[in-house]
């Protein structure tokens, strides 16, 4: 027997959780830049599995993960470079201390 | 043995992998020790594009993720001074107000995910990387390009903010 379908939907939306909870539980910027990170791969996992196992095999959510690459090494770069930034500014990476960018 | 009796095994291993590592950069103390973790959770994914029959996509993750992504982030540990500060954020007084929350999502996720279990299965193997190729370049050749010039920004938007004043 192969792996259903829902078995990798079901991963997909544990490591999201995960993500999600590190997010909201971590202060540490560079540890929220990670778990963001881990999110966009539940997200690509999900997308892969939808594209190879749905009825008709269709290549386009295979291409989404490829944007989703893109768009993930181009958040990651900025997110640094805000952190980096910032730790300039006060010596600090704790989002709890960082209260500047507060609209 | 057939591959149909190997790959539910491979599928455990890899999602033992992918859960315990990504709880581990959530928990872990050190932030090395995270990042780390965070590697070893993305190989494991790619270890699921193999299994989905998607080499190509499992090459990309590899490379990008596990490869550039890891090693960018590590740079930003190095950087940066880290305090051990992860535990005694999970006990808080919203506990019972996120437990309301959350709880009736996952139920809807789970199932979600357990209305796949009988969905009819193509089940292709492999050779995904020409009908990709041919998806990016034909059908999405502008976003193609949008997607080089989004780069372009975000490499020139990272230099700027990290510049040193000069004066």
């Amino acid at each position: 027997m192969s792996v259903s379908l829902g078995a990798f939907v079901a991963v997909s939306a544990v490591l999201f959780f995960i993500g999600t909870a590190g997010v909201l539980v971590r202060r540490n910027a560079i540890v929220i830049l990670m778990c963001v990170e881990l999110m966009l791969n539940a997200a690509n996992l999900a997308l892969v599995a939808f594209s190879r196992r749905s009825a008709s095999v269709d290549e386009r959510g295979s291409v989404f993960v490829v944007f989703i690459f893109v768009i993930a090494a181009a958040e990651v770069a900025v997110g640094l470079a805000i952190v980096l930034a910032a730790y300039r500014n006060r010596p600090t990476v704790d989002v709890d201390e960082i209260q500047r960018m507060k609209g | 043995m057939t591959y149909d009796v190997v790959e539910p095994i491979f599928f455990a291993l890899l999602t033992i992998g992918i859960v315990s590592a990504g709880a581990g950069v959530v928990l872990a103390n050190r932030i090395t020790t995270s990042a780390l973790l965070m590697a070893f959770s993305f190989l494991n994914v790619a270890g699921m594009f193999v299994l989905l029959g998607a080499e190509t996509v499992a090459a990309f993750q590899v490379l990008i993720y596990v490869g550039a992504i890891t090693v960018l982030i590590l740079y930003g540990v190095m950087f940066t001074p880290q305090q051990p500060r992860a535990y005694g954020l999970f006990f808080q007084k919203q506990t019972p107000l996120a437990a309301i929350v959350v709880v009736p999502i996952a139920i809807f996720v789970a199932l979600f995910a357990f209305s796949f279990r009988d969905a009819p299965e193509a089940g292709a193997k492999g050779h995904d990387l020409e009908p990709l190729a041919t998806s990016v370049f034909r059908d999405f050749g502008f976003p193609f390009e949008v997607a080089s010039v989004l780069l372009l920004a975000a490499m020139i938007g990272a230099i700027v903010l990290v510049k040193r004043d000069e004066e």
